[in-house]
């Protein structure tokens, strides 16, 4: 069984090698024969600033979307809605510590796999979240414009963070978002009644705007222990 | 989440100035955060201990704890501190008052979302570089994060906001956010006092934290060089030297260059005439312009529809002999084709006619009357059986070549022309039976345009025509015209009315009369006034046209008692426009 795991994981980091290739990511280098070959490749350090970019512009899309989200379709009296943070947000399978103190206790391989975590189970909604979107009569082009583009940059940050926990935590892991999908159900539904579907969304891109936040923080603190171990331990 | 949306308008349709209230809450870093309230108008809770705040972190979903810690400084405020802030999580609040177990506020939040930073610390700046003319400076503005925000840890992000204004102006400039520590600013004026202060706030988050103190700017104006002087004296005298030429040159060249940019545009012209004219409207110029003019060719004699229009039976002997000069009239000799006035056929000269605008092609109407064997040929109204009228004609060619002729759009314009006859009688086979230069002075016309639709023809149909002159000339003792109802030299033809088309004349598709105006009567000083022509002035009710009484002013429109006809306007003199026509239409 670990034998089989480590093949398919080997053979998916092999198939993905072009896709790491043009963001000059890969560290090791192995073409289908199994031999080492040269190949343009990105140090650790540049890779988590990379990753964090990522994470970055992410949450500032985010947080634009939901502006955009919010503008366009959301009555105004609802618009507090967003100061509370987005009640109903999908679980996670755990908690997520939210004080500074808590947080900074976090072990590294406990901060990856959370961000990985986050970003697997953001995939499918999103991907829901555009399809709704889509059969809005007047979503502006800018907010479908940007969901599509966040999408897109979650792929990339989840292989980023593969790579990262691979060479960090020199663990394999399967990038497969399969086993979060029980948890994704409630979006399978068709959005019934407007006001209903409309803030659902809106709650979905609160939400997700927290969770980006959650990312972007946890990369970071992650940096900064990388760079310097000091300051960024808890006192 | 409906419950929860109800809660949240509950709480923003209360106006908070009523009772106890929270005014807000408040965080600097991210890590800790205060509450403050207030008693409102309740002046009786205002003791300390009465009023109590109690929270919950609705993502643990646990029970309703009461304030860690009231700020024994600060009056009705309560602090959070680090161990009871979460971020992510969102954080209800309730002032009660235990006593009467009464709630007068609540308000959910998170921590993010009340984050106001510290202001930036340290804020400097450096000169950049002084324009050429020293009247302009740039500076770049330095500064350093709040100490109280994490951004080492990336626990908050934070993007700045610079603002400078001339020292004790009111409006500051602001410029764009920057995620960075320093800033440029361009375009300061030297002799001016500026002050820059700067604020910042988390990135994806709209509350700004407070100004940092302002710091002054100020450069000392530096005289300018010389050396730039000239050069700048220089290219504004070159430049100005350069206008001067082009214009110049513009000016002396102008017709070439008008020639060569606006090639003038061959305006449609007929050869003698001046479009102004045209335009103007001078008609009686015009008359003498286009009666001067070489257009009535014999060539087009033979397109001439009025050549079909009258029937001729040739095959009876008894007319024959009779009517030597209806043979004449119709014989298709072309030598008095001279005489003879072609009308012309295009339509754009405006001018009224008495005919229906829609003046059917020559080819139709040759198409409709078959057997005319004058087709093609003279006129066969052109007289020939009388010496006098050839005389005549020559004389009343050159006359009426003279006069102004208000040729109508296929209206025969040798109306006027000594081609006319008298049409003495009708055969009964339909022929015409000419007699020269004879007034036939009864006026009458009868018209039974309801029945056919053969309008303005029909006028014709009535009788030959005689010219004006002819008429006046060889009349003289014909009393004047009997009034507005006279037109036309007609001849006893209403026997015969109707007969002498062979066909159906088309000219109008409704049996509408079109007045016909003839051009003004050339001066005849011997003739009485006859009543040939006169102006219609206008169209009674019954669509009889009413008509001047007749002046040495022009023409007559034939009338139809029986028509009607929509009022006419006043029409200039003489003319009556397709437009007007049109009207007549009924």
């Amino acid at each position: 069984m670990n034998k089989l795991k480590v093949l398919q994981a080997w053979l998916w980091c092999v198939s993905l090698w072009p896709c790491w290739l043009s963001h000059a990511v890969p560290l090791d280098c192995k073409d289908e024969t199994g031999s080492l070959a040269q190949c343009a490749s990105i140090s650790q350090e540049k890779l988590l600033d990379r990753v964090i970019q990522h994470a970055e512009l992410i949450y500032r899309v985010s947080e634009e979307s939901c502006t955009l989200f919010e503008d366009m379709f959301v009555p105004y009296p609802l618009h507090a809605l967003r100061s509370q943070g987005g009640n109903l947000c999908h679980t996670k399978p755990f908690p997520i510590p939210g004080s500074k103190s808590e947080i900074q206790q976090i072990s590294d391989k406990w901060l990856l796999h959370s961000v990985l975590m986050l970003v697997q189970s953001w995939m499918e909604p999103l991907i829901y979240l555009q399809t709704t979107l889509n059969r809005y009569d007047d979503a502006p082009d800018a907010l479908l414009n940007k969901t599509k583009w966040v999408s897109d940059k979650l792929l990339s940050l989840e292989q980023g963070v593969v790579v990262l926990i691979r060479k960090m935590l020199d663990e394999g892991i399967l990038t497969s978002s399969s086993i979060f999908e029980h948890t994704l159900t409630p979006y399978n539904e068709q959005s019934p009644e407007v006001l209903e579907s409309v803030l659902r969304n809106y709650n979905l891109l609160i939400c997700f705007k927290k969770d980006a936040h959650k990312m972007e923080t946890f990369l970071k603190l992650l940096k900064c222990r990388q760079s310097n171990k000091l300051s960024c331990v808890s006192y | 989440i409906w419950c929860h949306l109800l809660a949240l308008t509950r709480n923003q349709l209360h106006p908070p100035s009523r009772g106890p209230h929270f005014t807000g809450c408040r965080s600097r870093e991210q890590e800790t955060f205060r509450c403050w309230w207030s008693a409102g108008i309740f002046q009786n809770l205002t003791e300390p201990g009465t009023l109590r705040v109690f929270y919950q972190t609705k993502n643990a979903l646990s029970e309703w704890q009461e304030c860690p810690d009231y700020t024994h400084t600060v009056k009705n405020e309560c602090y959070f501190n680090k161990t009871f802030t979460h971020i992510w999580t969102s954080y209800c609040i309730q002032l009660r008052s235990v006593r009467e177990n009464i709630t007068y506020d609540e308000t959910c939040f998170t921590v993010e979302n009340i984050v106001h930073p510290d202001p930036p610390i340290g804020l400097n700046w450096t000169l950049l570089n002084v324009s050429h003319s020293g009247l302009h400076f740039d500076i770049l503005v330095r500064w350093a994060p709040p100490p109280s925000a994490d951004v080492q840890m990336g626990w908050m992000s934070l993007m700045y906001q610079v603002q400078y204004r001339v020292r004790n102006a009111s409006h500051w400039e602001m410029l764009d956010l920057e995620s960075g520590t320093q800033q440029s600013i361009y375009g300061l004026h030297t002799d001016k006092e500026y002050e820059v202060r700067v604020r910042c706030k988390m990135s994806a988050f709209n509350n700004f934290g407070e100004f940092s103190d302002s710091i002054l700017v100020h450069v000392a104006q530096i005289p300018s060089k010389e050396s730039t002087f000239p050069t700048t004296l220089v290219l504004i005298f070159g430049v100005i030297g350069l206008v001067i030429l082009l214009v110049l040159l513009i000016f002396s060249q102008q017709q070439r260059l008008m020639v060569i940019f606006l090639p003038p545009i061959p305006a449609p012209k007929i050869k003698g005439i001046d479009p102004e004219l045209l335009k103007n409207g001078k008609l009686d110029q015009l008359n003498s312009l286009l009666s001067s003019q070489d257009m009535y060719k014999p060539d087009f004699y033979h397109e001439d529809p009025w050549v079909e229009f009258i029937q001729l039976d040739l095959d009876d002997p008894a007319e024959k002999n009779e009517s030597s000069d209806t043979q004449h009239l119709l014989g298709l000799s072309r030598s008095g084709s001279s005489h003879v006035l072609h009308f012309k056929s295009d339509d754009d000269s405006g001018r009224a006619s008495c005919y229906d605008p829609e003046i059917p092609n020559p080819e139709d109407l040759a198409a409709l009357l078959p057997g005319h064997s004058g087709r093609g040929d003279n006129h066969p109204l052109v007289s020939r059986s009388s010496s006098s009228i050839p005389d005549l004609g020559v004389q009343q060619t050159s006359e009426v070549e003279e006069t102004p002729i208000q040729t109508q759009p296929a209206v025969p314009s040798w109306v006027n022309m000594d081609f006319y006859a008298q049409v003495s009688d009708f055969t009964p086979a339909g022929g015409v039976v000419l007699s020269p230069g004879q007034l036939n002075s009864s006026p009458e016309k009868k018209k039974e345009e309801e029945n056919e639709k053969k309008i303005p023809f029909q006028l014709v149909s009535d009788g030959a025509y005689t010219s004006e002159n002819t008429a006046r000339q060889l009349s003289a003792d014909v009393p004047p015209s009997p009034g507005p109802e006279q037109g036309y030299q007609t001849f006893p033809t209403q026997a015969v009315e109707g007969n002498l088309w062979n066909g159906e004349y088309l000219v109008s598709t409704s049996d509408s009369q079109i007045p016909y105006l003839l051009p003004e009567a050339p001066p005849v000083p011997i003739l009485p006034p006859v009543s040939g022509y006169t102006v219609v002035q206008e169209v009674d009710a019954q669509h009889s046209l009413l008509l001047n009484p007749p002046s040495s002013q022009p023409a007559i429109c034939p009338h139809s008692p029986n028509k009607h006809l929509p009022a006419m306007p006043t029409m200039p003199m003489g003319y009556l426009t397709p437009d007007l026509l049109g009207n007549l239409t009924p």
